[in-house]
């Protein structure tokens, strides 16, 4: 299936925090609790639309334990956006963002787009971290934020379509050379080739040639 | 057909002189005919040349050089070549080995083909194959001659140029002209069939190095303009395994020709002359024709420009040096589309080789290792043991096992022994008593977390600790309960860290037990107690070993355990015994890890420089898209019966403690031509080798292995630095420092 545009993303956070259930639900759209743990990453991919345009996205969903983040840290290279996950119900998922964060920040490039979730918001009765904490970690670290649910898919698709769209408004701006595949951007076949003509090519093609 | 096959050969430059030649030969012959005793009575020799040579090795002083003779008797034409006597001093190969390569005199009527080499820079060769699938080394005419050699069969044999390739020629000895006309009808359909690009083709391209690139390109277009006019003429039916096995063999045989320009660079020089060829070639063709090929001939790697793979040059190479077989027994063809047949193979005195992987013939991979055979059963299994039980012989018992597994309902009792909980010298009371004494032993330790656990979640820790402590004293081994007293007398930061990291291991071990092959049925469903083992056997292996304590993975490499043993104590003795060995896969830093990917990209190097060339250039020199196979053994990559049957072909180290690694190489050459030739990057890499998960033919593989890992021999061994898990560590403090006693 052809698309205009490949982004590739991936999912940080620590371990069981459910970075598995948020792929499954947006790739299958199904809730699967007994997941095998995840060992190195896994791999997950689906196409959406923006501004009328076929999107691919390419999700790497990583292990979440400490002792492998020698190896998740070669993940980041080329990566578009990132989702960084921890669990409403486990305040140390979330005292441990800033770690991932700087993980990220040194092993992605600059121009990464990061949607921070707070998952498991289903289970509000357990929840050891509120909704404004998240939001201020999110501001003061200039991320995207929302609170989502793998479970019943609350605001799972919204996460990783809105990271879709941050990425895409940023090639739009002209932020990323998307000729430049380190930026985790291929361009498709029915892609605008290069950023200068970027902002034309979204306005009057209409996605009818991706088919 | 006949005319312009004479025609073919009389039209050589050197015909008219190679006839000249070969009557002079004749009467030299003649002279020399007398005090040869190899010679059938009333022979006429016909041909003679001196210095060809065949190259067993890639070491030129081991080279045997001889005479090679054309014999006619009656109606029949015989070859011999017999090495000369004392030629060498300081060969590896003794006077009785160089003469294990005798040909004897071998009559025609076996002859299936003969392939001729004749490249612009380097000695003429050929390739004789016989009909009974057999292939001769190639011999080298130091002194030229190969057009002469030619002419002279063509003159007493019926000789028809292959319709694929203008440098194969058929042998026919029939003497009814009726029939003879009949084969001369089938054999370049036959050919042609057979003329899937991939064979002949990629003996050309192994071959390409030693040649320019100017010969190889007319070489092919002279082959595929026969191979037209062939294909319109010919109709008849075809036998797919003869004319593959043509191929084969001779491609087989090509190796120690190849071997000999490229060894040096693959064992001993740091450049690469392979991946220039890769270079080279996609300069040639532009990246786009070259994609489009390989979306339509995916399962034809071999066409592929990619760099040859250097595995088949080595297995000859190395099969060469450390075992001269008789010429007779080189290599024997299986045919293609048939089931394992275990009587199929060749005896030599290096063990039973064959060519395998026909099911998809277009790989042509040559492989020896040993055909797989049925698991080791009950009945067989008490033949290793004596009346006590011991394991009599345990070399021969884990050659038994890497060559077969073990049936299930044995696994039990064998894999305690692999695995080294048990010895194999131990007999049947002494096992029975160690299991009572360790289970004991386990029930201890369990009990040491579950009262901590209680007891920190009743008492939140701190000073009244310690009474509770004594009063418990009465249960635990005197050194624990000091070490616990004075834990909780004075409880340091530092011991108060230790007890919250225990606490998180618990809700890690907790989280994970529950997504670990909770589709097999033995872990399936809500309060499966199963799970609630695994939870326990971890946790109570994180107590036993606390620096190591819990990683993610343990919970995979403990399921196969538990599932096989059942038994609590007995899985988790099992499990301690396999992460004496794996435990530094789990180290917080990884080294484990590290030293086995850095060996895993040596083992490349060694036994594939095009692809350690490639994953160099494309930034995947840390292999970390194998990082899973290694950690977990594979576990994710195959079905939960066939990991057991790696696993416990893994523990028998029969030829190495790494075959794991030379597994992990197998594989990576399998998909070698999908690899480079889809130029495939360090993410589509990764991806590509996580969804390889549940594709992969393990028996295939493991014969891969166990051919990669004789190949490699010492050079394989050297790539991998002592202490590399599954190695025990070289010193205890090398990569964790175990702890019997807690805290």
């Amino acid at each position: 299936m052809s698309y205009a545009y490949l982004f590739k993303y991936i999912i940080i956070g620590d371990t069981g925090v459910g970075k598995s259930c948020l792929l499954l639900q947006f790739t299958d759209k199904r809730f699967q609790p007994v997941h095998d743990l995840t060992i190195g990453v896994e791999f997950g991919a689906r196409m959406i639309t923006i501004d009328n345009k076929p999107i691919k996205l390419q999700i790497w969903d990583t292990a979440g334990q400490e002792s492998f983040r020698s190896i998740t840290r070669s993940y980041y290279r080329g990566a578009a956006g990132a989702l960084l996950v921890y669990d409403i119900t486990r305040r140390e998922t979330f005292n441990h963002l800033a770690s991932w964060l700087e993980d990220a920040r040194q092993h992605a490039n600059a121009n990464m787009t990061i949607m921070l979730i707070g998952n498991k918001c289903d289970l509000a009765h357990r929840r050891a971290v509120t909704t404004e904490e998240g939001e201020q970690f999110a501001k003061d670290h200039g991320l995207i934020f929302m609170e989502a649910s793998a479970k019943t898919a609350q605001n799972v698709e919204e996460a990783f379509i809105k990271t879709a769209a941050t990425i895409y408004k940023k090639i739009q701006d002209g932020v990323f050379d998307v000729s430049n595949e380190s930026y985790g951007i291929k361009v498709g076949y029915g892609g605008i080739p290069g950023p200068s003509g970027g902002r034309d090519g979204s306005s009057s093609q209409g996605g009818g040639c991706c088919n | 057909m006949q005319e312009p096959e004479l025609h073919d050969l009389s039209d050589d430059a050197d015909y008219a002189a190679s006839q000249q030649q070969g009557s002079a030969s004749m009467m030299r012959c003649d002279r020399g005919k007398r005090s040869s005793s190899s010679e059938p009575e009333g022979a006429e020799i016909v041909y003679l040349k001196d210095n060809v040579t065949i190259h067993p090795t890639q070491f030129a002083s081991e080279r045997i050089s001889g005479r090679l003779k054309l014999i006619k008797q009656g109606s029949s034409l015989f070859m011999t070549w017999i090495p000369y006597k004392g030629q060498s001093t300081n060969a590896r190969l003794s006077e009785k080995d160089r003469n294990l390569y005798t040909i004897s005199p071998v009559p025609f009527a076996d002859v299936r083909s003969i392939r001729r080499h004749t490249p612009a820079l380097g000695w003429q060769y050929i390739i004789v194959v016989l009909s009974s699938g057999l292939a001769f080394p190639p011999l080298y005419f130091y002194n030229g001659g190969v057009r002469e050699f030619l002419a002279t069969v063509k003159q007493h044999v019926f000789l028809v140029r292959s319709a694929e390739d203008a440098n194969v020629f058929l042998a026919n000895d029939f003497e009814n002209p009726l029939r003879r006309t009949l084969s001369s009808l089938e054999l370049p359909r036959a050919v042609s069939i057979a003329s899937v690009p991939s064979t002949p083709v990629s003996v050309r391209e192994s071959t390409s190095r030693e040649n320019e690139e100017r010969t190889d390109v007319g070489v092919r277009d002279e082959n595929a303009s026969t191979s037209r006019y062939n294909g319109r003429q010919r109709q008849k039916v075809h036998d797919p395994a003869r004319d593959l096995s043509i191929h084969v063999l001779e491609k087989f045989s090509l190796v120690t020709k190849f071997a000999r320009e490229t060894t040096s660079q693959l064992f001993w020089e740091t450049h690469s002359n392979g991946f220039d060829t890769f270079e080279r070639t996609n300069t040639n063709q532009s990246v786009l024709d070259y994609n489009h090929k390989v979306d339509e001939d995916e399962e034809l790697p071999v066409k592929s420009p990619v760099a040859p793979d250097p595995l088949e040059l080595e297995r000859f190479q190395v099969l060469c040096q450390d075992h001269p077989m008789p010429t007779s027994t080189l290599v024997k063809q299986k045919a293609p589309y048939r089931k394992h047949n275990h009587d199929d193979e060749a005896a030599t005195n290096v063990g039973t080789f064959e060519l395998i992987d026909f099911k998809e013939f277009d790989k042509l991979s040559l492989v020896w290792g040993k055909p797989r055979q049925p698991p080791l059963g009950l009945e067989e299994w008490a033949t290793f043991l004596d009346s006590e039980g011991r394991v009599v012989d345990s070399k021969a018992l884990r050659k038994r096992i890497f060559y077969g597994g073990i049936e299930h309902k044995l696994r039990r009792e064998v894999w305690a022994i692999l695995l080294g909980y048990h010895t194999y010298e131990s007999t049947y009371a002494e096992r029975k008593y160690l299991r009572s004494i360790k289970k004991t032993e386990y029930e201890t330790i369990k009990n040491q977390w579950q009262c901590i656990t209680c007891f920190f979640r009743g008492m939140g820790g701190g000073e009244g600790g310690a009474k509770i402590v004594v009063l418990l004293g009465g249960f635990f081994h005197k050194p624990f309960v000091l070490r616990l007293l004075v834990a909780f007398e004075s409880i340091s930061p530092e011991q108060a860290k230790r007890f919250t990291k225990f606490r998180e291991r618990k809700g890690l071990i907790e989280k994970d037990v529950v997504r670990t092959d909770r589709s097999l049925f033995f872990y399936e469903g809500d309060d499966n107690p199963n799970v609630n083992l695994l939870r326990d056997i971890l946790l109570t292996y994180s107590f036993y070993n606390f620096d190591l304590g819990y990683c993610q993975g343990m919970s995979d490499l403990l399921s196969p355990i538990l599932f096989v043993m059942e038994e609590e104590s007995e899985s988790f003795w099992c499990f301690v015994a396999l992460m004496e060995r794996l435990g530094p896969n789990f180290n917080r830093d990884q080294n484990g890890m590290h030293t086995q990917l850095f060996a895993l990209s040596k083992l490349v190097e060694l036994l594939d420089i095009p692809l350690h060339n490639y994953f160099k250039q494309n930034d995947c020199l840390n292999y970390f898209f194998c990082f899973r196979w290694i950690l977990i053994q594979f576990k994710r990559e195959f079905e939960y019966e066939k990991t057991m049957r790696l696993w416990e072909v893994l523990w028998t180290h029969y030829l190495s403690e790494h075959l794991h690694l030379y597994v992990c190489v197998a594989v990576l050459k399998r998909y070698r031509g999908k690899i480079m030739g889809e130029q495939m990057d360090f993410d589509t890499l990764l991806k590509f080798i996580n969804e390889l998960s549940g594709q992969i033919d393990l028996d295939a593989t493991l014969r891969d292995a166990e051919a990669l890992c004789i190949c490699a021999g010492e050079n394989g061994a050297a790539c991998i630095p002592p202490g590399t898990p599954p190695s025990l560590p070289v010193d205890n403090g090398l990569f964790y420092s175990q702890q019997d006693e807690v805290l």
